[in-house]
């Protein structure tokens, strides 16, 4: 059962140096219940779909075309009064990177997740719905009597996952949620959405550009370059038997304890608002053929559960 | 005093370092925050040393201590340079200025260290002439010469700064650093800013540059796996203490610390089978706060293995096997 559902998704920001496609024809599917990871270099276009799904995609950014289905209604199409009463934060909330620090430093946690229980019209005891929400997220409650300056960078993202949670979203978009904090804490935020997936059945969308934090969560996962997915599979097969160049040369750029060699990626990110033609990776790749630098690959279904763009498939 | 690969070749030696910040108080007793707290440490000749701990643990204090950036509260640092042995805590006026040649440092952020709005020649070009070097085709030499040690393409050089991409940014500090071939380079966080697909590449200059040319790196990190891919030696660290200090390899393997082992349990794996179990850190809650430092053994309110002695008594760092030093009363 799929949740949410993004086809051929095109957003497009205007600039002086010409358009810049931060989309170009991306579609992703959530099931119910799943953790779906999206990775990417910076400038991908990773935190751009964050916002279309949410709603979010303000001038110079326009949404040329494409769909995002939330239970089969497409959420580009409501107004925006009415997206903001039936959908932000009752059924699609969201995790920033810098969302610890999206606190109101003059309130108490307590007041400010009470708030947004309020706005969206919360029906119980808001007092005791802040408290189960504290506890969810594994803070102690008096945390809610506290000012944000008072706790530490992870009690204070725990603290908005609590509020992004208020009330019952079933589904999460969390964009590097982790990036800002230590690994200790890293660890317990990941098992945190691990267990908000089992015991609440909450799908999330994980995007980050640490692969090697994703593989250790996601179901599925979709990479993204240059404004298109390159490669889309399960866990298993992406980071086992990854297929697209760019994949491969992601998951050889991840530093691991168990061995001191390290290679990135040659070369950078083309400017969006200047691709090459043909495949977008060409520029980079060290299989690079003839037919990569005239020709678009599509995305292609290789085996079960795993979709690569190459023209090497 | 902690021997270096070996210590003739040691560049510098920071010995009994202290260094506290005071913040002083209305009618009650100033608060002191111990930052670094009686560290010492050798770095030799080519030798990478990573030093690695989690936020407010006093890594980049340690680093802007050792190349005289931080005053120090106590304790020394000493560079040698040729015969020649400099006290760096000590020195002031021209010679500490002739010391910025020699002792480097790369920031974290390529987005604020170098001016969005210079052209990338100029940002090469101005530290070049304060320092003195003003003949002009000196200075273009040298400045091809780094630009190609880093992998720059020379056709960037009339950029501007805010039109080049992160890693090309912080290309461009790696470059600055090395005009003056430094001795020592404090790398601060280095690459934490970096795409991965991008760290490998800087990681491998860096380890590049160390090899061809003896400079010697202080690689400040909150990844282990990075500093495992980088360094000699790893050199963890809480609260202001170096709490185990071994080979890359070594620590790796068999980590001593109970906080090195936590550290390493929470560094990620690529291991798709994981993603319904919860993993397990064997440490509890946060850091504390810098001003709040636990008696005894910093890091006992965290410790799975605390006992009364660790309570009361900070324990020292000891030789458990050459050249793996813990400091820790289960040793």
């Amino acid at each position: 059962m799929m949740i949410v559902s993004v086809k051929h998704l095109r957003v497009y920001f205007s600039s002086p140096r010409g358009q810049v496609k931060a989309l170009d024809d991306v579609s992703l599917d959530i099931n119910k219940g799943e953790i779906v990871g999206l990775a990417g270099e910076s400038g991908c276009g990773k935190s751009t779909l964050a916002l279309a799904i949410s709603r979010l995609i303000y001038p110079p950014g326009r949404v040329m075309g494409g769909s995002v289905e939330f239970d089969g209604n497409d959420i580009l199409k409501l107004g925006k009064e009415e997206f903001r009463k039936a959908y932000r934060w009752k059924k699609i909330s969201m995790v920033f990177q810098g969302s610890m620090n999206g606190f109101t430093p003059v309130f108490t946690i307590g007041d400010q997740i009470r708030e947004v229980l309020e706005i969206h019209g919360y029906g119980g005891d808001p007092k005791a719905r802040t408290e189960e929400l504290l506890r969810m997220v594994e803070l102690d409650p008096v945390v809610g009597d506290r000012f944000p300056h008072e706790l530490s960078g992870g009690q204070k993202q725990r603290a908005f996952i609590a509020m992004a949670l208020a009330v019952e979203p079933p589904f999460l978009i969390a964009d590097e949620p982790t990036t800002a904090l230590d690994v200790v804490t890293q660890v317990s935020i990941m098992n945190l959405l691990k267990k908000l997936r089992r015991e609440h059945q909450i799908s999330i969308l994980l995007i980050t550009h640490d692969l090697a934090l994703l593989s250790e969560i996601v179901d599925r996962v979709y990479i993204l370059y240059a404004g298109k997915i390159a490669e889309s599979g399960t866990a298993k097969e992406i980071f086992q038997e990854p297929k697209h160049p760019y994949t491969k040369g992601l998951i050889a750029s991840i530093p691991m304890l168990k061995s001191s060699r390290i290679e990135g990626i040659p070369g950078f990110m083309p400017d969006l608002a200047n691709l090459p033609p043909g495949c977008k990776f060409s520029t980079r790749c060290p299989y690079v053929m003839e037919v990569c630098k005239k020709d678009e690959p599509r995305l292609y279904n290789v085996k079960e559960g795993q979709d690569v763009a190459c023209w090497l498939y | 005093m902690l021997p270096a690969g070996s210590i003739s070749e040691s560049v510098i030696s920071i010995n009994d370092l202290k260094v506290h910040f005071e913040k002083k108080k209305l009618l009650a007793q100033p608060s002191v925050v111990r930052a670094v707290d009686k560290v010492d440490l050798e770095i030799a000749r080519g030798e990478i040393v990573g030093l690695v701990g989690e936020s407010g643990s006093g890594k980049t204090t340690l680093g802007r201590a050792a190349i005289g950036l931080q005053k120090a509260t106590s304790g020394k640092v000493f560079f040698a340079k040729g015969e020649r042995t400099i006290d760096v805590t000590a020195s002031k006026g021209r010679e500490w200025r002739k010391l910025r040649r020699d002792l480097q440092i790369i920031f974290q952020d390529p987005f604020s260290s170098i001016d969005p709005n210079m052209r990338v020649y100029d940002a090469l070009r101005i530290p070049l002439q304060s320092q003195g070097v003003k003949n002009k085709e000196e200075v273009e030499n040298k400045i091809l010469s780094v630009f190609q040690e880093v992998g720059l393409p020379p056709d960037i050089l009339s950029n501007f700064v805010f039109q080049l991409s992160g890693g090309q940014r912080q290309r461009v500090s790696i470059a600055r650093v090395l005009l003056f071939s430094p001795s020592f380079v404090v790398a601060d966080e280095a690459v934490s800013m970096l795409d991965v697909s991008l760290k490998g590449d800087i990681l491998n200059i860096l380890k590049k540059i160390a090899s061809n040319y003896g400079v010697a790196f202080l690689f400040i990190t909150h990844e282990m796996a990075v500093a495992k891919v980088i360094a000699d030696r790893i050199a963890v660290m809480y609260l202001g203490k170096i709490v185990e200090l071994a080979p890359s390899v070594e620590i790796v393997s068999k980590p001593l610390h109970p906080y090195t082992q936590a550290l390493l349990q929470a560094s990620p794996t690529i291991d798709p089978s994981q993603k319904d179990q919860i993993r397990t850190v064997n440490i509890r809650g946060e850091i504390p706060a810098a001003y709040a430092h636990p008696p005894g053994c910093k890091f006992h309110p965290r410790c799975p293995f605390v006992m009364d002695k660790c309570r009361e008594n900070f324990p020292p760092l000891k030789e458990i096997e050459r050249g793996h030093y813990v400091s820790c009363w289960l040793y």
